[in-house]
């Protein structure tokens, strides 16, 4: 743990630095909307970031102009103060993790992260003994030997990992090499992705369309959508304060409700105004969009029990889904036109407290409905 | 049909097959080992003096000589050319693929008689007829889809990010081909040349337009015997041949393990 720490510190002192920048990067395969449109952002050095988005979202395009394999058709990228535009994968500091791994087959562990360092003409006499270090690294000490068939998913995984930091690059990517494993895998090898990332310190550029890997791996997240950066931030700014519907609904389960702005800032659903936090001031009759996470819903019998709350309505249930640590109720709120809400019910003491048809009530706070303009 | 008569019936097409196609070898092979001076089977007693005989019959061995040199000078042709065009076909995007694909493929869609005509005039020309090394170009030439068949399907079978990789772990483009791309077809190189090397063992109509009585190669010097008696010591030359055949599959399944044969992916 102290380790850690200890490196967390250094990570934070250093992090002045800008490792990458993108300013204004396209990329225009021929086909009509843009892979990738007009992305900007800046990581510090020693920072984790991840690029979040659905499958099309840019998001593998981005991170292959970094690493590249492909140059962008406008904008320029440079990593520690270089623009490395004309300069083929080859020639940068970057080490990358692929999605299928793409181990080099015919050779064993050990070759595989020995190959960097021949190929970037490392001393011959200290190539072995660092192949050993960073096959302890990755907790694969004593299994150079094996051949790459030989190991199991998640030994490849590492054998991947100190391949691609064997040769301490300026930038680490990741290529989703997590996608194809199972849960309980994935997990594990996020929180090994944090460990080696905090003790090495290396810059590293993650991409996933997991939402919970972002936020549990990451020091910043990027989230991505048709090409387009949507929000940049830290995962728990990023989580708490969406920039605008899509976020708020790729992260976390979301409730939607459609109205008009009000002249104080609230949410006007036919005759009802319901309160919420608006993130800029909208005219008063504006079409907006109004979104509040499943766990910020406070579910009980009665608006009574819900007094706490800064907004109260009476509702009924209409579906509920049992997910094991927790029961989801869908319900149907008649004032607000028949929208419906998914709320996250906790309840220790025994589930299923209410069925389907039930007469309930749910409150929030009013911080936690938060009013956009609707998407495009 | 009931599952049971199913089963009869899919043993009985099995066992058709296996007969069918093991019927000439069996026969010569067992051809060689009879005792009559005329080539019959069932074989007539057990000898091994037809064995004898060729081993001491110097025509049959210069042939195979000849043959042997013909088979490397047609692997050493075929495997750089083979090597590099199933390469290019199955990983690049390359302008015009197709046409040369097809062109490419020639070879299989001329017959042999053709093509084998069509280089004893250029040979003949460059007046080069007479020496070996033509012939086992020739061989080349016209079983080189093989090779780039071969090549092409084990590339196909290749992950595409495995180049990239190289390339992020700082090898150029030279050093991406050697180390990765090489390496990761080699299956398909070694299934290849030994194909055109067994090929090139047995092909007989392009040789026997292109050899001379200087240059004649075991499976027309074979042909040439049989013009005027087929004697069993004929069987024996051709069991040899099965044998060699049989050695390059266990080779091949040394090497590449049979299934990546096989198996056309």
């Amino acid at each position: 743990m102290t380790v850690q720490i200890a490196a967390k510190a250094d990570a934070t002192q250093a992090a002045r630095e800008v490792a990458v920048r993108a300013s204004h990067v396209s990329m225009d395969f021929g086909s009509g909307a843009l892979a990738v449109d007009d992305a900007s952002f800046e990581l510090e050095k020693g920072r984790f970031l991840t690029i979040l988005g659905p499958s099309g979202s840019g998001k593998t395009t981005l991170l292959r102009m970094i690493a590249g394999f492909q140059k962008q058709t406008a904008g320029e990228i440079t990593i520690n103060g270089k623009a490395v535009d004309a300069a083929p994968p080859h020639r940068r500091s970057v080490g990358m993790v692929f999605q299928k791994l793409a181990l080099f087959p015919h050779m064993t562990a050990a070759e595989n992260v020995a190959f960097p360092l021949k190929m970037r003409r490392f001393n011959p006499r200290q190539i072995a003994g660092r192949v050993d270090q960073f096959l302890d690294l990755v907790k694969l000490g004593g299994y150079g030997d094996r051949r790459i068939n030989e190991l199991s998913g998640g030994q490849q995984q590492r054998v991947a990992i100190a391949r691609a930091l064997v040769f301490e690059p300026d930038l680490l990517l990741l290529d989703e090499p997590l996608a194809a494993l199972d849960v309980k895998l994935r997990e594990e090898m996020q929180l090994e992705f944090r460990r080696i990332q905090h003790e090495l310190g290396v810059t590293t550029i993650n991409v996933t369309h997991d939402q919970r890997e972002a936020l549990v791996v990451s020091d910043n997240v990027i989230v991505m959508d048709g090409g387009r950066i949507q929000q940049q931030a830290d995962p728990v700014a990023l989580y708490r304060a969406p920039a605008n519907p899509f976020v708020a609904g790729f992260l976390g389960l979301s409730s939607f409700v459609e109205g008009t702005a009000t002249a104080d800032g609230n949410l006007k659903v036919g005759d009802l105004v319901v309160q919420g936090t608006a993130a800029r001031r909208f005219e008063t009759g504006a079409p907006v969009v109004a979104a509040i996470r499943a766990e910020q819903i406070r579910l009980a019998g009665t608006r009574e029990a819900l007094a706490a709350c800064d907004m109260t309505l009476e509702g009924r249930v209409c579906d509920t889904i049992f997910e094991g640590e927790r029961q989801m109720y869908v319900v149907e709120i008649g004032a607000l036109c028949g929208a419906t809400f998914r709320v996250y019910h906790h309840d220790p003491d025994s589930f299923g407290l209410f069925r389907v048809g039930d007469p309930v009530a749910l409150g929030w706070n009013r911080r936690d409905l938060k009013i956009f303009s609707p998407a495009a | 049909m009931t599952a049971r008569s199913q089963r009869i019936l899919f043993w009985a097409l099995v066992w058709f097959c296996i007969l069918i196609l093991s019927v000439p070898t069996v026969i010569v092979v067992g051809a060689s080992f009879t005792t009559a001076n005329m080539i019959s089977f069932p074989p007539e007693g057990f000898t091994l003096k037809w064995y004898g005989k060729i081993a001491l019959a110097r025509d049959l061995q210069q042939a195979f000589v000849r043959s042997l040199i013909v088979s490397t000078v047609c692997l050493i042709a075929s495997v750089p050319v083979g090597t590099l065009a199933g390469l290019a076909l199955s990983r690049f995007k390359l302008r015009f693929a197709n046409a040369i694909q097809i062109y490419l493929l020639l070879p299989f869609t001329v017959p042999l008689i053709g093509s084998g005509i069509g280089m004893m005039l250029v040979f003949g020309e460059w007046r080069v007829l007479g020496s070996l090394w033509p012939v086992g170009v020739a061989l080349a030439v016209i079983n080189l889809p093989f090779i780039i068949w071969s090549v092409s399907s084990s590339a196909g079978a290749l992950d595409g990010d495995l180049e990239l990789a190289a390339s992020s772990c700082g090898a150029g483009r030279f050093e991406t081909f050697w180390f990765v791309t090489l390496p990761g077809v080699m299956p398909g190189v070694i299934t290849g040349g030994l194909l055109m090397f067994v090929l090139a063992m047995s092909e007989f109509l392009v040789s026997l337009l292109l050899t001379d009585a200087r240059t004649v190669t075991l499976p027309v010097q074979i042909y040439n015997n049989i013009r005027s008696i087929i004697t069993p010591d004929l069987a024996a030359v051709s069991s040899v041949f099965v044998v060699i055949a049989l050695l390059a599959v266990w080779l091949l399944d040394r090497l590449v393990g049979l299934e990546i044969f096989l198996k056309s992916k």
